[in-house]
C-alpha cells in the first residue's frame, strides 16, 4: 500500500506544480530527496537522538527525591495497587504512549529490522509530542511472529496510556491491531490503517458534499487493498456506503467473489475476503478500466507510481468524479493531469499540492483526545468522530475544490478533532474520565499549545543547540 | 452413463428448497464434469497453501476429468453437484466427491469418506455446509457406511473445526516425509 501520508517535516522535498516534463519532475525530486537525505544524517550525527526526557517537577535539592523517589513514593505505589486506574493519576501514564514497530514494514524501506526502525519511530515521536502534546516512546521489537508481537505489547502495556503501532506489514497488522484492541484495556492504533483511512474519509465527506453527492448513492473504487483502503472500505460501509457500489482492485483486478486467489484470501486475509464477498455487486471483473466505468470517486492508495491511472480511467468515469491519488512520494496521476481528464477534485498525499490527505492532521488530536478521556479503546465510532471533525474544521474555513481537509498549519482544527474524539469516548462509554466538550477543548488547546512553547524555550536558553550550517532549510509545506 | 443417475442415490430435495440454503443440491451427472472441474482444482489449489507435499500437478486439470468420470461410474462413489438458487440456477457452485471402503478389519465395515466439499465463496453462508454434510452423510449410508469420516490437510483448522462442531474426530493420523 501506499505511503499515503507525507510527514509534514519531509515537506518540501517536490518541487511546486510547473510545467515541466515527467522525467524533469522524477529527477528533481530524486535529487531534493537525496540532498534531504544527506542532511538528515548530518543532523542525525549531530543530535545524536530526536527526543529525552526532562523532568516535569521542581528539584530544589536531592532532599526533594524523598518524595518523588523513596520513601515517599511507596505510599503511590500502595495507592495503584489498591486501584490500577490511579496510574492514570499520580504517574505520566495518562500521557505517555508507546510507539511500537517489528521494523518489518518501514516507510517504503521494507523489512529493515527494529534498530533501523528506531530513526523513523523517533521521528514519529517527535511529531506526537510537537503536535499533540503526547509523549511518546519508541519501542521497536525484534519478534518472530504476531503471538510473540502481541505477547511483548500486552507485557509492556502497564507502562502505557496507549500504544501506537508503527510500520507493520500487511496483513498481520489487522490481526495484531484487532487482537490487541481485544486483550488490552488502553487505546491501540495503527496508523497506516487508521489515520490514513480516517484522512482519506474526512476528505471524501467534503468532496462529497462539494459535488453535491449522497454517500449513499455514490459508486466508489478503491485502487489498492493495503492496510488503509481495507479499513477506508470499512469506514465507507460503516457511513452507509452501498456494498454493492464499492469495488476494491489490487495488483490482480477487480477484487471479486469468484476470483481465483480469494480461497486463499480466505487463510491469509479474511478481512480482505469478507470485503469481496461483500463488495462489487453485480459481478465486474476485469482490471481498473472495467472498475471505474461510471465511478463517482476513485480513491487510490497503491504503489507509487505515476500513469498508474490514466486519463482514460478518469474519462471513464461519471461526470465530475473525485479523484484521490494517494501514493507518496509519486501520486499514481499528477493532479494537473487528473483535472485536465476531468476530474472535479483531486488530492494527494503531498504537501505541495493542494488537498494532501496526511495522517498527521489525524494521529496527534486522536491520542490527544483519548488520552485526556483515559479511553480504553479507539473504535471505527471514535476514528468517524475524528475524521467528521477534521472535515468540518476544513469547511469553517470555506470549502472549495482546493481546499477540502485542513493544511498542517491549520492547526487551531487539532484541538477541536481532539475534543471531538473526547466527546465519543464518553458517548460510548468507554472513557475513564468523563469531561465536557469544554473542558476537553480546554485540555487539548493547552496541551497542543505547549509543545511548540516548550521547543521554542528550549531553543532561547540554547537547551536545544542551533541547527549546524548545511544546504539550505527545506522549504515549509504551502 | 445414464448408470451414474443410478450409481449417486436420489437426495431429498426437501431442504434444498429451504429459503436460508442458497443452493440447490443434486446427483452429479457426466455432462456437468466440465462445471465440476475448475471447483475441484481451486479446493486442490487451496489445498497447496497448507502443505508443499500438496502442490497441484501440472496435468491436474485433466486428471480431474478422468477421476470425476470414474467416479460417476463408480456404484460405491457419491458425486452431488450443488447449484444455485433463483438467478443462479442452472449454475453449478458446488461439489461434493465421496466413496464408500471396505474395512477389512473394523467395524463398522464400511466407510463412507467425505474426499472433497468445495463450495464457491458466495454460496458459504450459515447452514450450507451443515446440509451439505448431512445430504452426503445420508447418501453414504445409503450406499452401507457405517460410518462417515473427512480427508483434508492436516493444517487445515477451518475444515478442522468445522468438523469437529459436528461431533468428528480424529480417529487416523496420515503423517509424511519427502523421499
Amino acid at each position: 500500500m501506499a505511503e499515503s501520508a507525507a510527514s509534514p517535516l519531509a515537506a518540501g522535498r517536490s518541487g511546486r506544480r510547473a510545467v515541466r516534463s515527467k522525467r524533469e519532475v522524477a529527477e528533481k525530486e530524486e535529487e531534493e530527496t537525496a540532498a534531504l537525505g544527506r542532511r538528515s544524517v548530518e543532523l542525525s550525527r549531530f543530535y545524536q537522538g530526536k527526543i529525552e526526557t526532562v523532568p516535569k517537577v521542581p528539584v530544589r535539592s536531592l532532599a526533594d527525591f524523598s518524595l518523588w523517589y523513596t520513601p515517599g513514593v511507596a505510599a503511590v505505589s500502595r495507592t495503584i495497587e489498591a486501584d490500577r486506574d490511579q496510574s492514570f493519576e499520580l504517574t505520566g501514564r495518562w500521557n505517555t504512549i508507546a510507539i511500537v514497530t517489528d521494523g518489518s514494514r518501514v516507510l517504503g524501506l521494507g523489512d529493515i529490522g527494529p534498530e533501523a526502525a528506531l530513526p523513523v519511530m523517533e521521528g514519529k515521536a517527535l511529531l506526537f509530542k510537537y503536535l499533540g502534546g503526547v509523549d511518546a516512546v519508541p519501542v521497536p521489537i525484534r519478534v518472530k511472529s504476531p503471538d510473540q508481537f502481541m505477547a511483548t505489547v500486552e507485557a509492556i502495556a502497564p507502562a502505557f496510556g496507549g500504544i501506537n503501532l508503527e510500520d507493520i506489514a500487511s496483513p498481520k497488522c489487522f490481526g495484531i491491531l484487532e487482537e490487541l484492541t481485544q486483550r488490552l484495556a488502553v487505546p491501540v492504533w495503527h496508523d497506516d490503517q487508521l489515520g490514513t483511512a480516517a484522512a482519506t474519509v474526512a476528505g471524501l465527506l467534503n468532496a462529497l458534499e462539494l459535488t453535491h453527492r449522497s454517500i449513499r448513492e455514490v459508486r466508489t473504487v478503491l485502487l489498492g487493498a493495503g492496510a488503509a483502503n481495507l479499513v477506508t472500505a470499512r469506514l465507507l460501509l460503516t457511513l452507509g456506503h452501498d456494498p454493492r457500489r464499492l469495488t476494491l482492485v489490487d495488483q490482480r483486478g477487480i477484487l471479486q467473489a469468484e476470483r481465483s486467489d480469494v480461497d486463499e484470501l480466505m487463510l491469509r486475509n479474511p478481512w480482505k475476503y469478507r470485503l469481496a464477498l461483500q463488495t462489487n455487486g453485480g459481478g465486474r471483473a476485469g482490471d481498473l478500466a472495467d472498475a471505474v466505468r461510471e465511478a463517482d470517486v476513485l480513491l487510490a492508495a497503491s504503489t507509487p507510481k505515476p500513469d498508474t491511472i490514466r486519463p482514460e480511467h478518469i474519462r471513464a468515469m461519471a461526470p465530475g468524479p473525485i479523484v484521490f491519488a494517494l501514493a507518496n512520494p509519486v501520486p499514481e496521476i499528477w493532479p494537473d493531469v487528473a483535472r485536465d481528464s476531468g476530474a472535479a477534485i483531486v488530492a494527494t498525499g503531498r504537501s505541495d499540492f493542494p488537498n494532501q490527505v496526511n495522517n498527521s492532521l489525524v494521529f496527534p488530536a486522536v491520542f490527544r483526545g483519548v488520552l485526556d478521556a483515559r479511553a480504553r479503546a479507539i473504535p471505527d465510532e471514535i476514528v468517524l468522530a475524528a475524521a467528521r471533525e477534521l472535515a468540518r474544521g476544513a469547511a469553517k474555513k470555506g470549502l472549495t475544490p482546493h481546499h477540502l481537509l485542513p493544511t498542517m498549519e491549520e492547526s487551531d482544527v487539532f484541538p477541536e478533532v481532539a475534543a471531538a474524539v473526547g466527546d465519543a469516548a464518553v458517548r460510548l462509554g468507554i472513557a475513564r474520565r468523563t469531561l465536557t466538550h469544554e473542558e476537553f477543548l480546554a485540555r487539548a488547546t493547552e496541551r497542543m499549545g505547549r509543545s511548540a512553547r516548550l521547543v521554542r524555550a528550549l531553543h532561547r536558553a540554547h537547551l536545544t543547540p542551533p541547527m549546524p550550517r548545511g544546504s539550505p532549510r527545506p522549504r515549509s509545506p504551502r | 452413463m445414464t448408470a451414474s443417475n443410478e450409481t449417486n442415490p436420489p437426495v431429498s430435495p426437501a431442504p434444498s428448497e429451504s429459503p436460508s440454503v442458497p443452493i440447490h443440491l443434486r446427483p452429479a451427472r457426466p455432462a456437468d464434469i466440465p462445471a465440476l472441474v475448475p471447483l475441484l482444482l481451486r479446493l486442490k489449489r487451496l489445498n497447496e497453501e497448507f502443505d508443499p507435499l500438496l502442490k497441484v500437478r501440472d496435468d491436474a486439470d485433466e486428471q480431474a476429468h478422468a477421476v470425476l468420470a470414474a467416479n460417476l461410474a463408480d456404484p460405491k462413489s457419491v458425486v452431488l453437484a450443488a447449484e444455485g438458487i433463483g438467478a443462479d440456477r442452472d449454475k453449478v457452485v458446488g461439489v461434493v466427491r465421496a466413496v464408500v471402503r471396505e474395512r477389512p478389519f473394523y467395524v463398522p465395515e464400511h466407510e463412507g469418506v467425505i474426499l472433497d466439499i468445495y463450495l464457491l465463496p458466495l454460496y458459504r453462508r450459515r447452514g450450507v455446509g451443515e446440509y451439505l454434510l448431512r445430504e452426503v452423510s445420508t447418501a453414504l449410508k445409503a450406499k452401507g457406511a457405517g460410518v462417515v469420516t473427512a480427508e483434508f490437510p492436516a493444517q487445515n483448522e477451518i475444515a478442522s473445526r468445522f468438523y469437529a462442531k459436528r461431533g468428528f474426530r480424529p480417529i487416523t493420523s496420515i503423517h509424511a516425509r519427502s523421499l
